[in-house]
């Protein structure tokens, strides 16, 4: 005789509405997971995926409240949530009594937690020097890992995973797959993810939502993907072979063989013993390198190797000593640099100073007195450029990120200066996003600017940048053309 | 960001840290109330007295204590120079040093002393972590108060951080020059907002993966630490009374000076 397959969580008829908004998020989403089954839920920002996981853990309208209704809802006895940013997960200073204060909740005695925090931290394959250790020593990986670790001290039986690799590095994102393969066997999976690449054979089910918040597809991998192809590309996801897709699709103007036509030979920046320093230390070195015109440099490197650090050299915001020409010009100042160079910050919420996008895309325009006809026309041009027409009276925070690093982009280079400076400025971008940044970029360096770039990942180095730099412990060591 | 440094643990750190507060907070009052310059001089010795055991080095005790050595200087020439009396010493313009305020002068510093020495002793030798543990096992604080304070402080260095880039960018964006009112007000009101928006939104975050973690704020619960009493609490408050009842019966009967009550 066969039985109905238990179920770890269910919703039927879900609907939900955030306030402030008119339309429902969800109009009667109904779904149900099988114990142990592991799904991926699919869909483009915004569209409501990790609000259905906290409505699925309970957390709304437990924790955070919105209102909603749904017919019924199975929630799981014992789960565990992971969420997407390391950096607000944890209440405690330390890594140990992180990890203890989710025993003390449930309410284990104190003998028996120094092993079961031990226990957890070698599940996650966290091997720290005992397990009293900072956690803000800890890199975004690691840190990820040990929200997992603590999850596990609640003994789940489904995980609720909420862009757990979202804000994470190369690196960072393969060991916190590892760590989910090694430890979800017997578990339910339950899982929002934009960077699917290398992971898809771990589901056994994906579930694929529309932008308005309705189930468009639900099945097996396999089945999924051939078939929904063009909507998970509308969606920005970064699906297996994205970026094979976008390349062929793309017109070749934008691929590396012509791009040399427009790199002139006179360099715009020159470094010679150019040194940026931390108190005395000096935490990255250029002997010697020069960038041209239409150039776009991709500086590689591992984390706290010192690229960010040049960035800020280069800008002078932290000491520095030798020789940082731009123009031919040595600039001493950050006012100084400010005119010459334009520089994007990794969170573009800090470089906002007014209220509106159209007043900070004016922002730089008003200091230097350009008379409002002018003014208007350049911020006019830039908002179509940008497609920001519909937003351009929004609050700048009211953006998303794609719009916001957007944004961030437009008013630095405001001003029209010659060389422009990027700290990942992708990062934490859905796939859509990524290439239209990406292209807005490459726009400016086909007009010549000049382009350097803190970046993580190899493909777009790959693809769309000149010239690679890498810096190993806070030198400049390789620098390879990549122009054919 | 880092905000704690490396220290020796001494027996102070291991005197239970509800105590700790109590006494110290009447060690603050008793001080207040005392009036009599040789007691308070007593007092301030047997302050200054327990500094070694703050598990600092003296450099870096120093540099903290120069905010409160400030203070004494301050509080002390203010009274000195300015203040009124019979017994004059030296009058040049509005500057009158007379004996009366000489000595409350210096009573005032004294005072500031103490409790600055006091205050610095408790903050080094305390922490936060298992200050809060303590007041939930001794002091009956209700845990969500308790996590929420050890939330809080886990933001600050992000917000160091984030405050520097601020400051970052602000910079490369260039800021109009202004009136020096209107200036400063911009100046609060562009660092203070996205602060603000970013913190408030992480404290939410927070707030929901604490409760996603089972924390529900309510009392019962088992502890990581388990904070109880030791000889050294005893040592402590024998030390305490030690100091005042020392002071008091050495200020009155073998006094430094003839001076009773400085007010």
């Amino acid at each position: 005789m066969m039985s109905a397959p238990e179920m770890a969580t269910s919703v039927s008829n879900l609907r939900l509405k955030f306030s402030g908004e008119d339309a429902l998020l969800f109009k009667g989403v109904s779904l149900a997971f099988r114990k142990g089954e592991k799904v991926l839920l699919l869909g483009p920002s915004g569209c409501g995926k990790s609000t259905f996981l906290q409505v699925l853990s309970g957390l709304i309208p437990g924790s955070i409240e919105v209102p909603m209704i749904a017919d019924d809802i199975v929630i799981p006895e014992r789960w565990g949530y992971v969420f997407q940013d390391p950096d607000t997960q944890f209440c405690m200073p330390y890594v140990d009594e992180e990890l203890a204060f989710v025993l003390e909740n449930m309410q284990i005695s104190r003998e028996e937690m120094p092993t079961l925090i031990r226990r957890y931290l070698d599940q996650v394959g966290l091997n720290l020097q005992g397990s009293h250790v900072l956690i803000q020593t800890l890199s975004q990986g690691m840190k990820q890992r040990l929200a997992i670790a603590s999850v596990l001290a609640m003994a789940p039986d489904v995980l609720f995973l909420d862009e757990p690799t979202a804000l994470l590095d190369n690196q960072g994102t393969e060991q916190i797959w590892a760590t989910i393969r090694s430890i979800a066997q017997d578990k339910t999976l339950i899982v929002v993810e934009h960077k699917i690449e290398g992971v898809l054979d771990l589901f056994d089910r994906i579930v694929v939502f529309s932008p308005e918040g309705a189930v468009i597809a639900d099945g097996a991998p396999l089945q999924i993907f051939p078939q929904y192809r063009t909507e998970l590309k509308e969606y920005g996801i970064w699906y297996p072979g994205v970026w094979e897709d976008y390349i062929e699709h793309k017109t070749p103007r934008v691929l590396k063989d012509d791009r040399i036509a427009s790199v002139r030979s006179e360099p715009l920046l020159e470094m010679n013993g150019f040194r940026g320093k931390r108190g005395d230390a000096s935490v990255i070195e250029i002997e010697e390198a020069t960038v041209k015109p239409g150039q776009w440099i991709g500086i590689i490197g591992d984390n706290g190797a010192g690229k960010s650090s040049l960035l800020l050299s280069i800008m002078r915001l932290i000491k520095t000593e030798g020789i940082c020409k731009v123009n031919g010009l040595q600039l001493n100042r950050v006012e100084q640099a400010a005119e010459h160079i334009a520089f994007v910050f990794q969170n573009p919420e800090f470089q906002f100073v007014t209220h509106s996008v159209r007043n900070e895309i004016e922002y730089s325009l008003l200091i230097e007195g350009i008379s409002p006809a002018i003014r208007q026309a350049k911020s006019d041009e830039l908002i179509e450029g940008l497609h920001l027409q519909a937003v351009a009276s929004s609050h700048p925070y009211q953006l998303s990120m794609g719009q916001k690093r957007r944004l961030s982009v437009a008013s630095a280079m405001i001003r029209g200066q010659q060389v422009l400076l990027l700290d990942e400025p992708t990062f934490g971008l859905d796939a859509r996003n990524t290439f239209s940044l990406l292209e807005k970029l490459e726009q400016l360096r086909s007009e010549g600017t000049s382009i350097l770039m803190v970046t993580h990942d190899s493909r777009i180095v790959e693809h769309f940048c000149t010239e690679q730099w890498h810096i190993v412990d806070g030198r400049l060591t390789d620098a390879i053309n990549l122009s054919p | 960001m880092q905000l704690t440094f490396p220290h020796r643990e001494t027996w102070l750190h291991q005197v239970n840290p509800t105590l700790k507060i109590v006494l110290f907070s009447l060690w603050f009052l008793a001080v207040i109330l005392i009036h009599n310059f040789n007691v308070m001089l007593n007092v301030a010795i047997g302050s200054l007295l327990l500094l070694p055991w703050s598990g600092h080095p003296w450099k870096r005790l120093l540099l903290y204590a120069t905010p409160f050595l400030l203070v004494f200087v301050s509080t002390s020439t203010g009274m000195m120079f300015f203040g009124k009396g019979e017994t004059d010493w030296f009058r040049w313009g509005l500057v009158n040093i007379t004996e009366e305020s000489f000595y409350r002068g210096l009573h005032l510093g004294f005072r500031a002393l103490s409790m600055a020495a006091v205050g610095l002793l408790f903050g080094l030798t305390t922490r936060p972590v298992r200050l809060f543990y303590s007041l939930m096992q001794q002091g009956r604080l209700a845990p969500k108060y308790a996590y929420s304070f050890l939330a809080a402080l886990r933001l600050v260095p992000i917000i160091i951080d984030e405050f520097q880039t601020l400051r970052h960018a602000l910079k490369i964006r260039g800021m109009r020059k202004r009136g020096w009112f209107i200036g400063f007000y911009q100046l609060v009101h562009r660092y203070a907002i996205p602060l603000l928006a970013q913190s408030i939104r992480r404290a939410h975050r927070i707030a929901v993966a604490m409760e996603a973690k089972g924390f529900a704020g309510r009392a019962k619960r088992t502890y990581y630490y388990s904070i109880g009493f030791s000889y050294r609490d005893i040592v402590f408050v024998t030390y305490t009374l030690a100091v005042f009842g020392v002071a008091f019966l050495a200020g009155t009967y073998w006094p430094y000076l003839d001076i009773i009550d400085v007010r």
